[in-house]
């Protein structure tokens, strides 16, 4: 357990190292392009993290969290393009819009578990996604609204704006990361231990005085939180609002980047993201059919590794751990070992 | 004549599952101090009982009242909250987290707000109350094992520590022995037993040498509806118990055997 963790600290470490030099080391090693993965890797990863919330730790799975993820970027495209707002309150505008529609939407979807949850989940976004198809002079439709990015800070005439790629990077690193420290907080709180004990069983937790639609409509608001910052980063970072974003399509390659992470665990949907999305970008160039891998992926670790990357990682070193604990065990005992037939 | 308000009281308490009646008009009156047991045959509608008084179904007529407040209508978590805390039958821990955390969450489950951002292992009042429990339950070195490890006498132990942790003012067990070796339901035992003291508890059971055992006052079910109340030895002698409950001619003689045991 001990090594585990020392050894996870240490490639922490090395990772947050790395993702902040990511702006200089990767252009001089390889395309300039890879930024902009690496950008959107992190973007996708707090969209998976919001399904993560809601399935790895309250037990609910969510196939409409594109919904959130879309408000988000309308709430920032409109905001920016419709209302004339400045970059941060047509940000605050996205996330306000998310949570909103999810406490509205959980309302009603948190009274249900399991596949009826899931369906109602999908049902509220594909309304919220034909509406939006609809709705084209307020949302562009499938085509989207274009809109020109707003200076982020403007201090004695100098702008710093996300135009300029290496800001961009590390304003959407910094927010990424602000999102899942606070979720880091969030598990260890409280709060975070309630929600695992719903997840684990709803009737014993309501048992022992827990409000449990409550809490699993706070978790709702608060993947909707996630979900909206996310959309409202990638609304940034394209410059562009769309329906087609919120589509279940999008929820769903957020559950499978979720789960086979790692649900439960809070770095599994950055390393599920991570992976489709750099198997998305090196495979599509040469095969048009790149999802299939996907597929085949998805299903392969849902049967052979059911608690995802993470999980069998922590599962590899819980194996040498117990065969080295065995050792000193075993010299303890000799005569029992010896009389053993 | 001046009463004191009984713990828990029934008035024409009714439940139907479709055309099947299994809760039939039940009014019961449970003084407090006093350890109650009911018994009853499979089917009698003992379970559905609990969970009409807990709140995990809603009766379809009848009042419950608990030390006079009438509870029919509230949620589990606000029964709960009263200090009405109970265990199931089928065991029923939080499986994914460790034993200290089940522990600590069954303490902190009554806040009214949960903190979202704080620490929760900074809180120390809970932990003192969660060390103390270990203790007691003698599952100091288990405690950050996952629960869903624990061996079955383990985690019936864990249900119990998880009633002492929440200081309930009336305790509900169904079964709490069922699927227990002989030694892990003396250790059950002898802990109810300890709790009888300062909470007031019903019990479900199967196992008549533990009610004999425990039990102040006895409630026999069947069909739904009270048999009969009354002390242990009233029970064991009465006629209508050897009928209804123990009817088949090969087990008669052994209400009577657990009774003087």
């Amino acid at each position: 357990m001990t090594r585990r963790i020392a050894i996870e600290r240490s490639l922490m470490i090395v990772f947050a190292a790395l993702l902040l030099a990511v702006p200089w080391i990767v252009p001089a090693l390889t395309n300039k392009f890879w930024v902009s993965v690496i950008t959107e890797i992190l973007i996708w990863s707090l969209f998976a993290a919001s399904i993560n919330l809601l399935f790895g730790y309250v037990g609910l799975l969510s196939f409409g969290q594109a919904l959130y993820f879309g408000f988000g970027m309308y709430g920032v495209g409109i905001g920016i393009d419709h209302l004339g707002l400045s970059f941060w309150p047509a940000f605050g505008m996205g996330i306000m819009a998310a949570m909103a529609m999810a406490l509205l939407s959980g309302i009603f979807a948190v009274r249900l578990t399991w596949h009826y949850f899931a369906i109602i989940t999908v049902v509220f976004s594909l309304i919220f996604y034909f509406i939006a198809v609809r709705l084209k002079p307020l949302t562009g439709g499938d085509d989207g609204i274009n809109f020109s990015l707003p200076p982020t800070f403007s201090f004695n005439g100098t702008q710093w704006s996300l135009t300029n790629q290496t800001f961009q990077y590390l304003f959407i690193l910094a927010v990424v990361s602000f999102c899942f420290y606070l979720m880091h907080l969030v598990i260890r709180s409280p709060l975070g231990k309630a929600f695992m004990a719903i997840r684990d069983n709803d009737i014993r937790a309501s048992l022992i005085g827990l409000n449990v639609y409550r809490l699993r409509l706070v978790a709702f608001v608060m993947a909707g939180f996630l979900a909206g910052v996310s959309g409202a980063l990638f609304a940034f970072f394209g410059r562009y609002a769309s329906a087609s974003y919120m589509f279940y399509h999008v929820s769903g390659e957020g559950v499978v980047w979720a789960i086979v992470g790692g649900a439960g665990t809070l770095l599994g949907p950055i390393v599920g993201t991570s992976l489709f999305i750099v198997i998305r970008e090196v495979v599509s160039t040469h095969w048009e059919h790149h999802s299939l891998i996907v597929g085949v992926m998805a299903i392969l670790v849902v049967i052979l590794a059911p608690k995802g990357l993470i999980g069998l990682w922590r599962e590899w070193f819980a194996h040498f751990e117990v065969r080295d604990s065995e050792v000193p065990a075993q010299t303890k005992l000799p005569t029992e070992l010896m009389s053993e037939p | 004549m001046n009463e004191p308000i009984p713990i828990l009281r029934t008035e024409h308490l009714t439940k139907r599952f479709g055309g099947l009646t299994a809760v039939d008009n039940l009014s019961l009156n449970l003084p407090g101090g006093r350890l109650h047991a009911i018994i009853g045959p499979n089917g009698a509608g003992k379970t559905t009982f609990f969970n009409l008084i807990s709140g995990l179904l809603k009766a379809d007529s009848g009042r419950v009242f608990f030390q006079g407040r009438d509870i029919t209508s509230l949620k589990p978590h606000e029964i709960s909250r009263l200090g009405i805390k109970r265990t199931l039958q089928i065991k029923s821990i939080f499986q994914q987290l460790s034993v200290a955390e089940n522990l600590w969450i069954t303490r902190q489950a009554s806040q009214r707000f949960l903190h979202p951002f704080r620490d929760a292992s900074r809180d120390l009042v809970t932990r003192e109350h969660v060390e103390q429990t270990l203790e007691q339950i003698g599952m100091t070195r288990l405690a950050q094992h996952v629960a869903g490890t624990l061996s079955y006498g383990d985690v019936a132990l864990l249900e119990i520590g998880m009633a002492l942790i929440s200081e309930p003012r009336l305790l509900l067990l169904d079964e709490p022995t069922c699927g227990m070796s002989p030694a892990e339901t003396e250790r059950a035992v002898e802990k109810i037993r300890e709790l009888a003291q300062s909470i007031d508890i019903v019990i479900i059971e199967h196992d008549m040498e533990v009610v004999f055992r425990i039990a102040n006052d006895i409630t026999v079910m069947t069909q739904g509806a009270i048999l009969v109340s009354g002390s242990p030895e009233e029970i064991s002698s009465d006629e209508r118990v050897r009928e209804a409950y123990l009817g088949r001619p090969e087990d008669e003689d052994y209400v009577e055997e657990a009774a003087h045991a």
